[in-house]
Parts: structure tokens; sequence; C-alpha cells
């Protein structure tokens, strides 16, 4: 009757299972697997050739645009929305005033070329639009957005003052090559910051177009993009810069692809709360190009021998540095920001974005900074710094007159100036973040743990090198209960 | 206005005080200021004489107990300095500028023989004696060029002195040592800052020691071969914190060494972290309590200020070194597993206990030495500059010291077994060094090198009669080939040299000295996880160690008898004339699984599986053949279905026959590696102990099921006409089944067994499977109970025997798996066992 029974036997079901999980549990266990950082990169999606679809004739930039927007009808005004567009924030408390203030590069001064105030149409070169040539620009017409500056790919777009194509650009070829945005897309004008290749940042500069391995391990060694870690919605890229911001909203870090422990030695990892991942994986910038690590406006005016990188009379005296070290400063990914009008003590340097921190915030890491040093321009009677016009008509650069550059800034710039004007020193932090080694290169130990370290360890608010003395203890915040009644 | 112009001045010098002081202030010293106190106590700025180390640190501390309760000053270093230089006798004078590159004074260079030095004639009243030398080891920047130099010339007295030239205090005229007015203050004390008195940083250390590099900064290299490179030269250790890609040695694939040469001093674990004073205060927390048993802490500890006056200087030995009076191993204080435990960093490895038991951490942590070392030295000849020939390993062309135009690609350490404290032994990483120079006379005296140099060297240039003998292409010089007493006739006119400098019956000898490596350790990934380095037929463990490329006189050495380093090798001779030493693990003591694989047991095995297979192939084509023959035939008997294996009887036979199977064929990759490789080595061992527990439990719950449901019966041979029944068993096997003859007995549920299977189950389920299960378990239990395994003879003993019983096994399973065709159908077996029910033929006259 049973004849015909089945091969199959749940008995061998039951034999494999008792053999297979004990095996399975007993197995020898190898260290874990660290997180995959590749997960955390978006995926590349090939971008349409456009050489078929953009006909011309181009006669201008709004031209173009209309082109896009064609087939891309949202994407002005999804720019139009952003930081990039508006070189403004959105309203943010800032320390020392009561209301949130929309802050950007718009209405703030540095301490390079100081502000954009009367100086628009230079500026706006790098403004992703066209026509910003003084403040009656307006922000709400999206056909002066320019796709261009951050999609085409040929290599041969230029923009020039007030953010105008070259004159010999030919745009048809140009928009031909539209595209995802490269690193030379947005290194046209991130790269350039402050007047030239690598002077602003020191982590970016003109090498990171095709850099080697040793200079940005992602970009070099992995062929990463830009918009790989500074992730893009709608136009929105993520990323932030206490140059011109003081929160964290939209930044981006590290840890948005690697672990928190990302390190196969735990000593290491027990790094990661107190000491920030660029602090050891930046040990260097300005890599390959000097980066601009003073600037004396005071010294201009003078007919002394010119040299782009010492001396040029049009912005006074400079020094450069290649293979810079960083100094270190605690910071928790906020700053505090200088605000025109803001009283100034001329006699010490003043921080015109002091990275925010200390040891006792437990959000706080020790960071890598380049720290930009300036002597500037202030009103010595408001004790308030100014904003001189460069270019133009009564413009430092053309006319060599401090006092009436001023005169003229200030109306633009709706600050008072007294008629009495000296120079200020002034600092201006830049938190490194590119430019990143792997293992390679990273700092040891001994780089920072021992006598003559890189670490002024007293400054940071330590008794001691923390190798002997011990970390910080940050104590988690005790939430005292309500009596009982 | 001149007043104005004199405040300027005024300012300004005060400006530049300021400065100076603040540009002075070195690292933290909290040593207090002294004065430099002469060998009769008095300042030296009254006297003018040398400083004393003795007397000027004696002001505070108690410097007769430092010398005396230390290892440094009591070192009787010989080796190297001369040929074997143990038996070498000479003055003290000469001992001292002998050694003066390796010994920081005192002990044997302060106390002189006065019997030897009278013969000598050397004056001791002019030079001095070298007494123990703290600014050495406890100034930053000392001028040890100055302090040797000073020794060289006789000039004992002023070593000390020559030690501080670095810092201004002293300054050296062509008259001799004068002392710097203006670096002493008005009460006589060295001036602040200038003689910082300081715990010995690494750099110090490495001044006598080897390479240890204090400055990061500056680029590693190894510059020299002289003996205060010792550590360096003897074995390759290199204590830096710097990463071997930035040193300043041509490497072989530098670039991908980021890894530092040390990961303590990476750590920035310093030379005296270690290698510390045994009553330091700090360290006493540690320190075990002797006393009542309720006492967790000590608290009645030093204090500082009497360790300050009498700090031991009998720093942690290292750990191979042996008391020469005792002859057992001395107590190294500090060792890896003082500050690490081993467990839970090690999870990946299977019987990591074992691991630790039979190798040092050393064994992995320092797995590979990346730079040169010696190897060979050849003091029966000399070379143009009176040197001995030294050949070194890690480097092209073996020649020392490295230039940057040889690739140094380092050297595999040789694994040597070392005596620990607790009993036992464990593999330690070594450098072996071959040595051969001259001996005269009966006792193995080595014979001077300034006579080897006179024998072979006349004005400067080879004597005549040595480079008739040793020139072979008589182009008046000697070259590599040349320079080497490998012919008889080469040896003979060096002996005759030596006989007409007046020396009785030279001749060569040999030997070879290991060198234990603790150092340059490493951690991460220069660290194998490869279990197949060790656990192969080409071990890592045996891996011959070349000793020297050529044996000078054809003298094969002696292993040295002073070290405790065991000698678990023999010495082979290589092609070209190349000297091995080929360690052996079974000599040590070891039986490396998958390594140490007995011939014998392989052989059986393999001549056991083959004869059974054998077997099967004649029976089986036999039986096809006749089956051919017979195809038409009638079925004989009547066939039925019985139900004849019970779920739980499938179930345990299912799980005891794939765990078997398994267990074979991990264990045949446990076995043979090399040849078999399946599951990787390391999951082998593994799935292999988890199998083997499974079929013990198994077979435990297996034989209660049959115990208790009466089952056993089944395999209990009934006495009354078993052998009559075995044989006509027997019969059918042999003549019956390629007849299609009936079986013989019915399979029935109550009678599944014929007598042929009860006799075999009984073999193997009281001789085979116990014997399996226990040295199996003895063999996993090697970690757990290793006094209860080495009782019963240990892996060495256990594995061979559980080898050839899994061999007898796979035998047993093959024969097993063919005589389930010899059923009704050749599936019928097979089929019973999976689904319990089986067609037999039925017997109407029931034999059995």
């Amino acid at each position: 009757m049973n004849r015909r029974r089945s091969w199959r036997s749940p008995v061998i079901v039951l034999v494999l299972a008792v053999l297979v999980f004990p095996i399975i549990f007993f197995l020898p266990r190898g260290s874990e697997k660290l997180d995959d950082p590749w997960a955390g990169v978006p995926e590349r999606i090939p971008s349409t050739d456009h050489s078929a679809l953009m006909k011309g004739p181009f006669p201008d930039g709004p031209s173009v645009t209309r082109a896009c927007l064609e087939c891309h009808p949202d994407a002005a005004n999804d720019v139009m929305q952003t930081a990039h567009w508006k070189w403004e924030g959105d309203p943010v408390l800032i320390p020392g005033h009561t209301t949130p203030i929309a802050i950007g590069k718009k209405i703030l001064i540095n301490n390079f070329c100081i502000g954009i105030q009367s100086n628009w149409s230079g500026c706006t070169s790098c403004h992703p639009g066209y026509g910003w040539v003084d403040e009656s620009f307006s922000f709400d017409d999206p056909e002066t957005v320019d796709c261009l500056a951050c999609h085409e790919r040929s290599g041969n777009y230029a923009k020039t003052d007030g953010g105008y194509p070259a004159e010999d650009v030919d745009l048809l070829a140009v928009a031909k090559s539209v595209g995802r945005s490269s690193r030379e897309n947005c290194g046209s004008c991130h790269f350039r910051g402050g007047g030239g290749g690598a002077v602003k940042h020191g982590d970016l500069d003109p090498s990171l177009i095709n850099p080697r391995e040793r200079v940005d391990v992602h970009m070099g060694r992995h062929g990463m993009t830009c918009i790989d870690c500074h992730k893009t919605t709608k136009h929105l890229i993520t990323g932030r810069s206490i140059s011109v911001s003081v929160d964290r909203a939209h930044g981006i870090s590290c840890t948005d692809c690697h672990s928190s422990a990302p390190h196969a030695d735990e000593r290491i990892n027990g790094h990661t709360g107190a000491v920030a991942c660029q602090t050891c994986h930046i040990p260097e910038v300005a890599i390959r190009e000097a980066t601009k690590m003073h600037w004396d406006w005071s010294a201009a005016g003078q007919d002394l021998e010119e040299d782009s990188h010492a001396y040029l009379k049009i912005k006074g005296s400079f020094e450069y540095e290649k293979g810079l070290r960083p100094e270190y400063y605690w910071f928790n990914g906020e700053a505090n920001r200088y605000l025109l009008g803001d009283k100034i003590d001329p006699s010490a340097p003043t921080a015109i974005n002091m990275p925010r921190g200390g040891i006792a915030d437990a959000t706080a890491r020790i960071w890598p900074f380049k720290v930009h040093r300036g002597n500037q321009i202030y009103d010595t009677q408001h004790k308030h710094f100014l904003v001189p016009k460069a270019i133009g008509e009564g413009g430092y650069r053309t006319e060599f007159d401090w006092d009436r550059a001023v005169r003229l800034g200030s109306v633009s710039a709706g600050i008072e100036y007294s008629g009495e004007y000296g120079f200020a020193p002034t600092e201006m932090y830049w938190p490194l973040s590119h430019m990143v080694t792997d293992r390679t290169n990273v700092l040891q130990c001994r780089d920072c743990h021992d006598e003559g370290g890189l670490m002024d360890w007293k400054a940071l608010g330590y008794s001691g090198d923390p190798i002997h003395w011990g970390g910080r203890a940050i104590r988690p915040v005790v939430v005292l209960m309500e009596p009982a009644r | 206005m001149m007043r104005m112009a004199h405040i300027t001045i005024v300012l300004l010098l005060v400006g530049v005080i300021v400065a100076l002081a603040q540009s002075a202030e070195l690292p933290s010293s909290i040593h207090p200021t002294f004065p430099l106190l002469d060998e009769v106590g008095a300042n030296v700025l009254e006297s003018d004489g040398p400083a004393s180390a003795m007397r000027t640190c004696g002001q505070c501390h108690d410097t007769a107990y430092i010398e005396s309760h230390g290892n440094h000053a009591s070192a009787e270093l010989r080796e190297h300095v001369e040929p074997a230089g143990r038996n070498l006798e000479v003055g003290t004078a000469e001992w001292i500028r002998l050694t003066c590159e390796r010994h920081v004074g005192g002990g044997p260079a302060a106390e002189l023989n006065r019997a030897l030095d009278d013969t000598t004639g050397w004056n001791w009243d002019e030079s001095g004696i070298v007494e123990l030398n703290c600014f050495l080891c406890h100034t930053p920047n000392p001028d040890n060029a100055a302090r040797i130099e000073a020794i060289k010339q006789g000039n004992f007295r002023w070593a000390s002195t020559a030690t501080i030239s670095n810092s201004d205090v002293v300054v050296k005229s062509p008259d001799g040592w004068s002392w710097n007015a203006e670096a002493f203050s008005s009460n006589g004390h060295v001036k602040d800052g200038l003689l910082p008195i300081k715990d010995p940083p690494d750099e110090n250390c490495g001044l006598c020691h080897g390479l240890a590099d204090d400055d990061p900064r500056l680029p590693v290299s190894l510059t020299s071969c002289g003996p205060e490179h010792w550590s360096t030269i003897t074995t390759g250790q290199i204590f830096s914190s710097q990463r071997l890609s930035e040193s300043a040695m041509n490497l072989a694939g530098k670039q991908s060494h980021t890894r530092a040469w040390d990961v303590h001093a990476e750590r920035l674990v310093r030379c005296v972290d270690c290698h510390r004073s045994p009553n330091h205060p700090a360290y006493c927390e540690n320190a075990p309590v002797s006393g009542p048993s309720h006492l967790r802490f000590k608290s009645r500890g030093m204090a500082i200020g009497e360790f300050l006056r009498r700090p031991s200087h009998d720093f942690s030995a290292r750990s191979s070194a042996i008391d020469s009076t005792t002859g057992r191993p001395v107590d190294p204080k500090r060792r890896c597993e003082s500050c690490h435990d081993s467990e839970g960093i090690h999870d990946w490895l299977p019987y990591w206990k074992r691991h630790m038991a039979v190798i040092s951490c050393e064994v992995c942590h320092i797995a590979a030495i990346s730079a040169p070392t010696h190897r060979q030295i050849d003091w029966t000849v000399v070379t143009p500059e009176g040197e001995p020939r030294i050949l070194c390993r890690g480097i092209e062309g073996e020649k020392a010291p490295p230039t940057p135009d040889r690739l140094i690609d380092g050297f595999q350490p040789v694994l040597l077994p070392r005596p620990e404290l607790g009993g036992g032994q464990r593999l330690l990483p070594h450098n072996m060094i071959s040595s051969w120079y001259w001996a005269e006379g009966d006792g193995a005296t080595p014979v001077p090198t300034e006579m080897v140099r006179d024998a072979y060297l006349s004005e400067g240039a080879y004597h005549p009669e040595i480079l008739a003998a040793l020139d072979q292409n008589d182009d008046r010089q000697l070259d590599e080939s040349e320079l080497r007493l490998d012919t008889a006739s080469k040896v003979e006119s060096v002996k005759r040299r030596l006989e007409s400098l007046g020396l009785d019956n030279p001749r060569i000898v040999g030997e070879v000295r290991p060198y234990g490596i603790h150092h340059s350790v490493t951690r991460g990934e220069p660290v194998t996880r490869d279990c197949r380095l060790c656990h192969a037929g080409d071990s890592r463990l045996s891996a011959p160690f070349t000793l020297a490329s050529y044996m000078p006189g054809g003298v094969v050495p002696g292993l040295v008898g002073d070290t405790d380093v065991g000698q678990s090798g023999e010495l082979m001779m290589g092609d070209d004339g190349i000297l091995l030493y080929e360690p052996s693990t079974s000599s040590a003591g070891l039986y490396v699984i998958g390594h140490d694989s007995q011939l014998w047991v392989t052989s059986i095995g393999i001549f056991a599986v083959i004869l059974v297979l054998i077997g099967i192939f004649i029976h089986g084509g036999r039986r096809i053949q006749a089956h051919r023959r017979r195809e038409t035939e009638e079925q004989q008997g009547r066939l039925k279905e019985i139900y004849i294996y019970t779920r739980y009887e499938r179930f345990w036979h299912w799980l005891q026959a794939v765990a078997i199977i398994i267990l074979i064929l991990t264990g045949l990759e446990l076995h043979i590696p090399d040849s078999f490789a399946l599951f990787g080595f390391g999951n082998a061992v593994s799935i292999h102990s988890t199998l083997g527990f499974i079929v013990v439990i198994n077979a435990l719950f297996a034989a209660f099921y049959h115990f208790a449901s009466g089952e056993i019966r089944q395999y209990l041979p009934e006495p009354k006409g078993f052998f009559s029944q075995a044989i006509h068993q027997a019969r059918y096997y042999v003549r019956g089944i390629f007849r299609n003859e009936r079986h013989p007995f019915e399979k029935t549920p109550e009678r599944k067994l014929n007598p042929l299977q009860q006799i075999t189950y009984l073999v193997i389920l009281n001789i085979l499977l116990p014997l399996q299960v226990l040295t199996g378990v003895a063999i996993w239990g090697a970690q757990r109970w290793p006094d209860l395994v080495t009782g019963v003879g240990g892996l060495t003993i256990l594995a061979p025997i559980h080898t050839l019983g899994a061999w007898m096994f796979a035998a047993f399973l093959l024969m097993h798996i063919y005589l389930t065709t010899t059923g009704h159908s050749p599936m019928a077996n097979m089929r019973a066992m999976i689904a319990g029910w089986e067609t037999i033929e039925e017997h109407g006259d029931n034999e059995s």
C-alpha cells in the first residue's frame, strides 16, 4: 500500500537542520565587516545626450535657459529657492543679535575682497545667473538662471562680469554638452574663490579637477564627484561653509557614508567622539598649490615690485603657504558671525566667523582649520568694518583713494562712515573637509601625543596630553525629577 | 640723548635676555640644579677635573646601590666584539676599549683585574677608571661619539665629561676638556635647563641597544652596522614610530608598507615603560600583594622619594635571557602578557588557548623583519680593513651596512622553542648568526683578532703568502669569492701563517647563536590570519633558515649551548654549499595538524580504502555480469513491502551518516590541507569539532533508544549456530549473489542485520567509534586540559591514532554503501532507510 511512498522524507530535513545550526553557531568569528561606504554614494544616472536636443540659435544666456525650461520646467524655480541663487540663507539667530537674520554672501563681509556691496559685477561672475550688476537685480526671473555654469561639460564655457557668458563662447556648442555636474563645474567657482585658484579655502583648488590619490582619496582614487557627497535634490545642494552660514542645516558629514566607528582598531575608534575624521585624515592641505594665509590691505597703493603671491598695488601684501599644516580648534558645526555694523575692538584680531564649541560641548570635536588672517579697513570712530568700493569709478583699484572708496561702499552697504578710517586685524576660519587621505598618510599617534605635537592641549582646554591625563569626560545631562509632592 | 640711547640699549638687552630665557626652556624636567663634582667630590669649576657621575649624582641618589642593582653595569659583553670572546683573556683596559660601544661603565669596567692588568702595564693612575655613566642615559642628546673616543684613547676618567659635551657646560680644546664658567650659576650649580636630567628617552637606549628612533620627523636609516646597533645587527629589530614607507631605507615594496616599525613605539610606549625600574611606585598598584588574602592593595608602597634615592636599575631583562648560575630562564618581568590579554581579541582563531600555549605572541605579531641583519660572521679571514667578513640576510648582496643602491627585503625569522617560566616551552622568532673563528691550543680559546690580522695583512696589504694561496685569478686582490677558506689548501696556508706567528695547533671552529626577537611588533593587517601558513606541508614552523652561504674550512658549526633556546632542528647542507637550519616541529614536541601528518598513517589509510574499492569493483562487476546473463530469468520468491525502519532509526542513521561523511571530509582537509581544501582550514577545524560532538550525542541517544526499546538485540549475535550462519551469509556474498539466489536470511523488523553485519557493527561500535571519540575529545581538549592530554602522549600520539581510525571509517563507509545495493534491488535498502519501507523477498521457510 505504501509502495509508492515518496523518497522525500522529513527526516532528511531534520538531519540537515540539526547539523547546520550548530556548525554556523560555532564557526570562527571573523572581524566584523565594516559597513560599506559605497552604499551612501548616490547612483549615477547617465546623462541624456543633449547634442540633438539643443538646436539654437542661442544669441544670449537666457535663450539657452528658455530651451532648458521647455523640458525642465521646474528647474529654474528650484534653483531660485537655493542659497546658490540667493546668496542668502534662511533667517537664523546670530549670536549678539536678537532677531533671525538671513545671511549670505549678499550681505556679509570677509577678510579677502571684503564685500560685494558696490562691487557686484566682479563678484557675481560666479553667480549662477545673468545680469547681477547692481542692487537692482531681480531674483525672480527664471530666464536669468544660468544652467550652463553647473551643467555644461564642454569645458568651453566662461562667465564674466555680472555673470554673463564671455563674449566668444559658442553657446550652442556649450548647450549641446550639458550633463551631470562634474568637479570642473563646481570648481569653476569653488576652486577659485578669492579671485584665483587655491586662494581661499586651502582644501579646494584646481588640483582637484583631476587629483592624484595623495591629494584626495575620494576624488583621486575613487573618481568621486562633488555631488556624490554634496547630495542634491531639486537643485538644493547639501553642504555648509561657516564663511557664509552659521548653522548646521543641510550639512553633510563623513558619517553620511562611513560608520562612526570605521577603524578596525578600538583605540582609534575611541577618538571619534572628540576628534573629527578630518583632523587625522586631512593632515595637510594646499598640497599642490599654495593658498593665501595673510592679506594686509593697509599696504596697498604703493608702487612696489608686484608679485601676485606677495604684493599687488591694488590689493596690498599677501602671504601664501603650500603644504599647509592646519590649526586645530573645537567645532560643533556652528559659528559666530561678524555682521556689518557690529562693533569691534581694533586692538585685537576680530574673528569674522569664530567656530563654536569647546571642550565642554559634547557636540564639538577637534577640527582642522585654515585660518586666514587679514588687516582690513574699518571706521576708527564708529569702530566697525567698512566695505570699500573696489572697481569702477571711485573704486580703490582705479583711484587708490581709500576715503572715496569706503564712502561709496558705505552707501551701498548701508553703514555709517565717519570719514576716519584705519586698519584692524581679522581672522577667518575655514574648516577643512577636502584633500582627504587614507591610512597611508593620516596623522599618527605621535603627531599629536608627544612633546611638540600638533595639538596645544592647554589651549584646547585639557589639563595635559589626554594620552596621559585622560580625555574629556562629558557626562550626560542629568534631568532631575521633580520632587514628589 | 645719550640717556635715551642707554635706556634703549638696556631695554633691548632685557628683551634679549627674556627671549633667551624663554627659548632655553627645555622640555619638562623637574630635576633640581646641581653642581658637577669630580672623583674626589670637589666642584669641577674649582678642580678643573673631570666630572664624576657617581659623585655628582651620588649627592642625592645612592649611586652605589644603583650600580650594584642593575644589569647595565654588570653586563659582561663580549660576543661579537671578538670571536666567541667569552674565554678571551684580556686585561681590563683592553676589555673596556673593546666593549665601550655597548657598555655604560661601572661593574667590570671599574673593578680592576689587577693580576692581569699588571702584565699589560696599563697606567691606571693616568687613565682613571670608567665609572657608571649616568649622563649617557639621563641627559638629552648625549655625545656618545665623544664618550667612545675618550675611552678608545684611554682617557677613561673623562668619559663621563665627554658625554655631556653637547650641553655647552664643557668645551673641548686641543689640550683637553675645559669647563665653561658661563654655564654655572654663582652657587656652583649648572644653570637651570642646560643639563636637564630625565628618565631615558628611547634614543638614549638606542645608543647601545639598536635602532630606536625618538624623532618621528627624521627618516629612520641604518647607516652603520657597528656594535652600538646591537639588537638591529643581531636581529633586525627597529624600535621606531615611523612608517616603513617614510623611512630612509631602500625597502622592497616600500610604498605599501604604511605600518610603523614597531606598534608600541607608534603608540607612544617607550622603552622604559616596559623595561622599567622594578621598584617604581607608579607600578605598585599592579603589584601582587603578598600577605593576608583579604588585602587587594598594598597601601604601604614605596614613597617616591625613597624610590628616587634608590631606584633599582634591574630593568626587566630580555625574556630569552638565562641565569648563568642556575641555568634557568630569567624572569623577564615584562612581556606581552604583562599588559595584553589574548582572550577576546582572538575570536577568529580556533583553539586560541592552545595556540597561545605553544607559540609566543611574537610568532604572529613579528611575522617578518623588514630590516637587514647579520647572518654569518667569518673571523677566519680579514678584509683589507682588518675586519672579519660579515654577510647579512635580508639585503641584496648580503653586505652591511645598507647602502641606498641595495634593496632590503628583510627576512622571516626562524621559530625556535624557548622554555617558559611556568614549565613547557613556546616557539619564539629568532635570528641565527653563524660564526667561524680560529682557535688554538687544546681548548677552544679563540685566536685574538690582532693575530689573525697579522697573519693576513702586512703593511696594510695582504701578506704575499696569503695572496699566493687565496688569489685565484692573480689580480693581486681578494674578491668575495676568493676571500673565503673553502678549500683545504687555503686553510692550510692560513694555518701555516698562524703557526709561523707562534700559535699552537690553530684550527677553525664554528658556532651558531640564536637571538630572540621581541620588538618590531605589528598589529592588524600585517599579522597573518592564514592558518595554512603553519598548518601545511611547507609550514612556516619548519621553513629552512639559511645560516651561511659557505662554511670556512668545511667546519660544521655547533649550536651554542649557553642559551635557553631549545635545539629542535638539524643543520643541513643545501645547494652550492649553503648551510641551512631546518627546524623540526616534532623535535620541538609539537604535532602541528596539517603539517605533521605521518606517512605511515596516510599509507595504511589509503591502502585500506583502495583495497575496499578494488573489492567493490570486482564484486560489483561480477554482479552486473551475472545480472545481464539472467535478464530474462524469473524473479525468485515472492516480494512484500514491510515497514522496517522507524522514523527515529532513520533519523539517527542519517544524522550519523551525514555527520561522519563531513567529518571525514573536514578531517581530510585538516590532515592533508595541501592536497584537499574544501572548507577552508579554519572552518574545517570548527565544523569538525562541532560535528564530532553531534556524532557523540547522537550515538548516546541512539544507544539509549536501542537499550530502552530492546532493539539492541538486533546487534547481538545469537551464539547458537552463529558461525554456520556467518559462513552461510559469506557464501551468499561470494557465490549466491551472482546466481540470483535468495538472501540466506529474511530481513524482518525484528531481525534487520545478518550475522556479518552484526559482527561488523560490534567492532565499529565497540572499538572504532569509542577510539575515535576518545582521541577526538582528547585532541579537542588539548587546550582545556593540557596536562591530561600531555599525560596520554599529547597530539603526537593522539593525532595519528585518530587519523588512522578515520581512514578505517572511510573504508567501512565505502563498503557499507556498496553493500546497501545488495538488497532485493540495488536501491531497495537505500529507499528503506529513507522512507522506512523496504521490498524484500518473502521466505516461505524462514531459515533463521
